[in-house]
């Protein structure tokens, strides 16, 4: 799979997981003396509970940069499946699985609106998922009129969030597993991750290659969907509650999570093990924080500062790889 | 003329579609006192989206502004309770937004960095590092002297209106006829071509981020003139905003494209829709829905041209 990329972008993407690796060691071993009870499998279970919504939205997120789009909607997303859900459960009385089952498809289709004005009429991701960040979230509202709240979930379905498999593995994290690998496979051995690899380097080039563009383009934002309604059912599982703000920021956190795992904003280059890199030093940041007495706002100046390094790092390592002449330009988004 | 501002008329024309619905159905829309204090409360906002669309223009993006506005509207209260003189606290907000401003500038520009990563960095820290410093506590009680300048709410509320109406319009003008503005967009359309013909690229799009920040301070102070306590909280949203507006505007993400005058107009159209949908007895929780429609609907609208091969 690496084989066809620019040489020097290889090792230096190796280079930077190798870097996020330390970062992560470096954590856990400081949090090992400081936190209370850190050093633990159940911490490690919990990390992995807390972290599985935020990590499907980043590995999702991951194909998306890849391709050099972005998709800002993914919380709002989050939100408005979460509050159907609860509408589709409780007022329409279906089932809990039929519920989420129309769930999944709403995510979809909420994906494909994306896909759709991004390949149809050629709108930059940006702003298309700008429009829809907003459009997500206010139905949601809209839905709720600001203030319903979804609770008394049945049992069997909260186990989803709240259960533990063989007396300690939460629930979720299978789903986190399967996404993983499913995603995996998808980036790096298949045809379809060159082809988001190839329309983020050059889309032109890669449409006269062959590559079928805006239908790649459209599998990652509907993928994107789906895997927002999944997240979003796990979400409300685990916090047993459904409400219109669920998942606020959650976009922001999931691009960091992507950016730091070595992946390219321009698209190109970044991997999905980087990717899962990325999110597992952000969260035992901020669970190590927490049980080291510090505040949690401590965790957000140090995400802040570890992607500023990172990106500082990335342009240097660059810059020492590629002595070649290339013009100074500014990067642009 | 139409054909080349197409957006920015539709944008307008949509503008006073709405503002003709409201007389006819909801006349009280446009009492003095209501007037007023909907444009005084978009004052801020259309001031930080003269700078996101200065940022945009030069093919950057600032997403840290929310956080900068944050900043600059505590530090603002905290200079008032130590009874600095007004425009020596107004000149402060100015200068800390400013740096701000230069540090996204220094990383963009001095080391190459996308904006979009390195603003989303400092979105982060900023934020949460003011909530680290002041642990979510208000700066409450500011002086009378300072709340509407001192002036009064309608002395106050026309002092607001008439600083953005200054921004604006100055800005406007310096786009369009200043060797600088032109300068943004040509660094904004190609910036090695600009490079080329002898601007210096990297200045300029310093230059931005530092205008953005300063922006974002006046911004601050305009807002934080209208209420007796300062929320460490505020400015939440604001980037997105500014942005949202910028671009329902005509100012195109790629960069080089749109102008002020759009600018006010989606910021104008936006802000209209929450009181739009209390005075017309419609539900207002749909505020955010419309507005993410409006701009799905305003950039739909290009895509479309665009495939028509009118643009």
């Amino acid at each position: 799979m690496s084989r066809w990329r620019l040489s020097g972008w290889k090792t230096a993407t190796g280079r930077f997981e190798a870097l996020l690796a330390c970062v992560l060691v470096i954590e856990i071993l400081v949090f090992s003396k400081t936190g209370t009870n850190f050093a633990t499998l159940g911490n490690l279970f919990e990390i992995l509970r807390l972290s599985t919504e935020i990590g499907l939205l980043a590995l999702v997120m991951t194909p998306i940069i890849l391709t050099g789009g972005i998709d800002l909607s993914v919380g709002s997303l989050l939100g408005l499946c979460a509050i159907l859900f609860g509408k589709l459960w409780r007022d329409a009385g279906l089932p809990p699985v039929a519920a989420g089952a129309a769930t999944l498809v709403i995510g979809a289709a909420a994906g494909g609106l994306n896909a759709l004005l991004i390949t149809r009429l050629r709108l930059p991701p940006l702003i298309v998922t700008l429009g829809t960040f907003s459009l997500f979230r206010g139905l949601a509202e809209a839905v709720t009129r600001g203030v319903d709240n979804f609770t008394d979930f049945p049992k069997s379905f909260l186990f989803l969030g709240q259960g533990y498999l063989f007396g300690g593995v939460p629930a979720q994290t299978p789903i986190l597993a399967i996404v993983a690998v499913g995603l995996w496979l998808l980036v790096h051995r298949t045809t379809y991750g060159r082809a988001f690899r190839a329309i983020g380097f050059a889309p032109e080039g890669a449409r006269y290659a062959g590559i079928p563009v805006h239908r790649r383009l459209a599998l990652v934002y509907v993928l994107a969907g789906v895997i927002s309604a999944v997240a979003a059912l796990v979400y409300v599982a685990r916090v047993g509650q459904a409400k219109a703000d669920a998942g606020t920021g959650y976009e922001l956190f999931a691009i960091t999570a992507v950016v730091l795992g070595g992946a390219s904003i321009f698209g190109g280059t970044g991997t999905i093990h980087g990717t899962l890199l990325g999110v597992a030093a952000l969260s035992v940041l901020k669970v190590g924080l927490t049980l080291s007495d510090q505040p949690g706002e401590l965790a957000g100046i140090l995400t802040g500062a570890l992607l500023l390094l990172a990106l500082a790092g990335d342009a240097m390592f660059r810059r020492l790889d590629a002595r070649r002449v290339a013009p100074a330009t500014i990067s642009q988004p | 003329m139409l054909k080349r501002h197409f957006r920015e008329w539709a944008v307008a024309a949509t503008l006073g579609a709405l503002l003709l619905l409201l007389a006819l159905r909801a006349p009280a829309f446009f009492q003095r006192a209501q007037l007023l204090s909907m444009l005084s409360g978009a004052a801020p906002v259309l001031v930080a989206t003269c700078g996101a669309a200065l940022v945009i223009i030069s093919r950057q993006i600032d997403i840290s502004i929310g956080s900068q506005f944050a900043w600059c509207s505590v530090l603002l209260g905290l200079v008032i309770h130590a009874s600095w003189p007004l425009p020596l606290a107004l000149l402060a907000t100015v200068t800390a937004g400013a740096l701000f401003g230069a540090f996204n500038g220094l990383m963009v520009a001095g080391f190459g960095l996308p904006s979009i990563v390195v603003t989303l960095a400092t979105m982060v820290t900023w934020r949460q590092g003011l909530g680290w410093w002041r642990e979510g506590e208000f700066v409450r009680d500011l002086p009378d002297r300072f709340q509407w300048f001192g002036l009064g709410q309608a002395g106050g509320e026309a002092l607001i209106l008439g600083s953005a109406a200054v921004v604006l319009v100055g800005m406007a003008l310096a786009m369009k006829h200043l060797g600088l503005g032109r300068w943004v967009y040509a660094v904004g359309s190609d910036a090695e071509a600009a490079r080329l013909s002898g601007i210096p690229p990297r200045w300029v799009t310093f230059g931005v981020f530092v205008l953005n920040g300063a922006l974002t301070g006046l911004a601050a102070l305009l807002n934080a003139v209208r209420f007796t306590d300062v929320d460490p909280k505020t400015g939440t949203g604001l980037e997105l905003q500014a942005i949202a507006a910028a671009v329902v505007g005509g100012v195109a993400i790629a960069g080089g494209r749109g102008n002020l005058w759009g600018a006010l107009a989606g910021v104008l159209l936006l802000v209209c829709v929450g009181p739009a949908l209390v005075f017309l007895h419609l539900p207002p929780q749909w505020e955010k829905a419309l507005q993410g429609a409006i701009i799905l609907l305003a950039v739909a609208a290009d895509g479309w041209r665009r495939a028509k091969g009118k643009d």
